[in-house]
């Protein structure tokens, strides 16, 4: 009986895995540009974008106007998680031409590795110094080069429920005393007097850091801790976070510790809209969620308003905070088609119909005013009172803007050991004091703006 | 018999080079068909193994060039990381509660429906959906079933039972139980199936000589159907201790290894030391120490299998 393996069909076997080994191996074909064959077709560039409630609100705004508008350059969306798929692709040479990162701080540390494109050539060819805040254009220089351009102007203030706070006959409050007052009253009243999270994003404890260092010990002590002129074991940041966990302990977040650490997003988000809890000590962002809680399409109908967060002295303190930033990969092919997408991403009508059309955070770019029309005029007075206290010198800084990668993680994950007694607020500052000038030995500081 | 003792010789030799020719063939095949694969896993497992070793002695942020630093990272690891040997502890909590507490379910659970003949199939099933589940959909249907506002204990105090409408997962005393009962919940299920699985292949003879000798329903139990299924049984007491330290998905979506750390694993650890500290290098070094711990577990059956056990 013949054997089903002939020498023919064996041959056969060892062909075919030989072809599909060279077919794994073998190069990409090369681009049309390369070719020649069609060097009047236009140039691709590609985007990463994750997938959000406003990413396609974002690319209808800006990828697709930039396309229709010229026809040297193509830009292709892919939807990739960015947060954890940009390194390893960068690293290994690939990923996308224009690489939207975290923020600063993460944008330096790829800087730093030779990952990112110096970007001086085409700040100059497109104006951008020009187009940018001071403060915000220069937090993209590492060593002496451009390397990031930010996205996404954020701050933190006060949100009250205007609805509950009128039915109480309640005034927001203007100043640090007023507001603990103030939340003891909400609390006799059984109600509660913030609304808040951990659970789902515990990273958003920063927030609290943040905010009240700089409200209480104010941004000028902020600000010299970060260019390390003072220890971050200040006796003024220590009380300003015993005053944050005596207020954690007494139940002012969402009536307990426990509860704040195990409610999520929407549970919280909810409380604060019925009114079960009347204050939110939240970011700009809360504009690209609040329509599907407040107003008239919700079954109580409630409204907000906003006062800035009550400092120590009631003057107004607006920390400036970054959403992202956009950078050009180095191993990019087409990096002037890269600037070119970018200039049209940053230029003010591009930016004002982010806010007005998608409730997205504008860049902190200028003459974006002028292309406000349709933003809610509650928006538009944050961003006004913003802009007015950044002129004034009246800014702090957010922790994951202008602070190191190690001393943020360990700031808002070793803040619940000081709430749940495991450490003293001193004893978590002089941790935290140690990693950060641990970091600012290394040079790994993000450029913090001068007041 | 054969007429021909020449043509017998020369037909045996025949056969045998054929024999031969085509295992040689066989062999080859077999090599050829493995390559491909054996090439994908030196690239994909094999090299970053060999790297992590690597990286693990060195400073590395994940990006860019790494600095050697000989055993720094061991050294701060094992001194100076509290969160790591809390992590740990953790860890072993979670292992002592995976190899008792669904091992228990399970074999409870396939020796009644050994019994079962009626409606078993669905009742399987039902036992079988949550492990087919993607962790994330069991994980967030959780924590809407312990939130102490909109779940179950809610529910549970509406109609008077007070107590229950505690926030597990927000209290650092409960947090990291009340994932192991979520994770539990989508694990036990499959335990029990392939427990009654193992349970089936017992020859029927065995029970049927135990009633005769007078033995009762737990008599059987232990000696018939334990000892039946205990290769079954220790290889998944020797998966479970793997995958124990492995654990990480429900860990991540409920809790982040919070609050205060309570419900940190040592894979969770390891995360945020790679992706949030930018410490590659040093997440390196945790990785090759719970692969170590791994292997001193997989050492320990071995050694036993070697002194007899059966495993």
């Amino acid at each position: 009986m013949r054997h089903w393996l002939t020498r023919t069909r064996f041959c056969g076997v060892l062909l075919c895995l030989l072809a599909l080994v060279l077919a794994g191996c073998a190069p990409v074909p090369a681009t049309q540009v390369e070719s020649g064959e069609a060097a009047m077709e236009p140039v691709e560039i590609t985007v990463w974008l994750s997938q959000t409630a406003q990413s396609d609100c974002i690319v209808a705004e800006s990828v697709d106007t930039f396309n229709a508008k010229q026809d040297e350059v193509v830009v292709n969306v892919e939807r990739k998680a960015t947060t954890d798929s940009l390194r390893p692709a960068l690293a290994a040479g690939a990923g996308p031409d224009v690489v939207q990162l975290g923020g600063p701080v993460f944008a330096a540390e790829l800087a730093l590795a030779g990952q990112l494109l110096p970007m001086n050539a085409y700040a100059d060819e497109f104006g951008w110094a020009e187009l940018f805040h001071d403060w915000a254009f220069n937090i993209g220089v590492v060593e002496g080069e451009l390397f990031s351009l930010p996205q996404e102007l954020e701050t933190l203030v006060l949100f009250y429920n205007k609805t509950v706070f009128e039915e109480k006959g309640w005034q927001p409050p203007s100043n640090l005393e007023e507001m603990i007052s103030l939340a003891g009253v909400i609390q006799q009243d059984g109600l509660i007097p913030f609304a808040g999270q951990s659970s789902q994003c515990n990273v958003c404890n920063e927030w609290y850091v943040g905010e009240f260092m700089n409200q209480v010990a104010g941004p000028e002590l902020v600000y010299q801790a970060l260019i390390g002129e003072v220890p971050f074991d200040h006796p003024d940041f220590v009380r300003a976070i015993e005053i944050h966990n005596d207020m954690m302990q007494k139940g002012y977040y969402m009536g307990s510790l426990e509860r704040f650490q195990a409610a999520n997003f929407e549970e919280f988000t909810t409380a604060f809209a019925t009114g079960e809890a009347v204050m939110n000590m939240e970011g700009t962002w809360f504009y690209g969620r609040e329509g599907d809680y407040f107003g008239e399409g919700t079954t109580h109908g409630n409204d907000w308003d906003w006062v800035p967060n009550p400092s120590l002295d009631g003057t107004p303190i607006f920390s400036i905070g970054l959403g992202g930033t956009q950078s050009i990969s180095k191993s990019s092919a087409n990096p002037r088609e890269a600037a070119m997408y970018l200039s049209h991403y940053f230029s003010p009508e591009v930016q004002g119909r982010l806010v007005s059309v998608c409730n997205y955070g504008t860049a902190p770019v200028r003459g974006v005013d002028e292309f406000m029309e349709g933003v809610d005029p509650r928006m538009q007075a944050i961003y006004s009172a913003m802009n007015d206290a950044f002129e004034a010198g009246g800014y702090g800084y957010t922790l994951w803007t202008f602070f190191p990668p190690k001393t943020d993680l360990y700031l808002y994950e070793e803040l619940e050991k000081v709430w749940s007694g495991q450490m003293t607020a001193q004893e978590y500052l002089t941790r935290a004091n140690e990693i950060f000038q641990e970091e600012l030995a290394a040079g790994e500081v993000p450029p913090t703006p001068s007041r | 018999m054969t007429a021909n003792p020449s043509i017998q010789d020369t037909s045996s030799r025949r056969t045998s080079f054929l024999g031969k020719g085509m295992e040689v063939r066989r062999g080859l095949l077999a090599w050829a068909l493995i390559i491909p694969i054996t090439l994908v896993h030196l690239v994909v497992v094999v090299g970053p193994g060999i790297s992590g070793l690597y990286y693990a002695l060195t400073d590395w942020s994940g990006i860019g060039k790494a600095e050697f630093i000989g055993l720094g990272n061991f050294v701060e690891l094992f001194t100076e990381d509290l969160n790591f040997r809390a992590a740990f502890r953790h860890n072993l909590f979670w292992m002592a509660f995976f190899l008792t507490v669904p091992m228990i379910m399970a074999l409870s659970a396939a020796s009644l429906l050994a019994q079962i003949r009626r409606g078993a199939m669905v009742i399987r099933s039902m036992f079988y959906l949550p492990y087919v589940l993607p962790s994330i959909v069991s994980a967030f249907t959780w924590s809407m079933l312990l939130n102490p506002s909109l779940g179950i204990g809610a529910a549970l105090d509406k109609i008077g039972i007070k107590g229950l409408d505690h926030p597990w997962l927000g209290d650092f005393r409960t947090a990291l139980a009340s994932i192991a009962f979520a994770d539990n919940w989508h694990w036990w299920g499959f335990l029990s199936i392939l427990f009654l699985t193992a349970m089936q292949s017992i020859p029927v003879d065995l029970y049927d000589a135990a009633k005769m000798d007078g033995a009762n329903r737990w008599q059987q139990f232990r000696n018939v159907t334990l000892p039946g299924i205990r290769p079954t049984i220790l290889f998944m007491l020797l998966m479970t201790a793997i995958w124990s330290f492995l654990s990480f998905d429900y860990v991540w979506i409920l809790t982040q290894g919070g609050p205060s750390g309570a419900s940190e694993l040592v894979s969770s650890h390891l995360y945020k030391q790679a992706f949030l500290r930018f410490e590659a290098g040093y997440a390196a070094a945790i990785g090759l120490t719970v692969s170590l711990m791994a292997g001193c577990i997989v050492g320990g059956f071995t050694i036993l299998r070697r002194r007899g056990w059966e495993i």
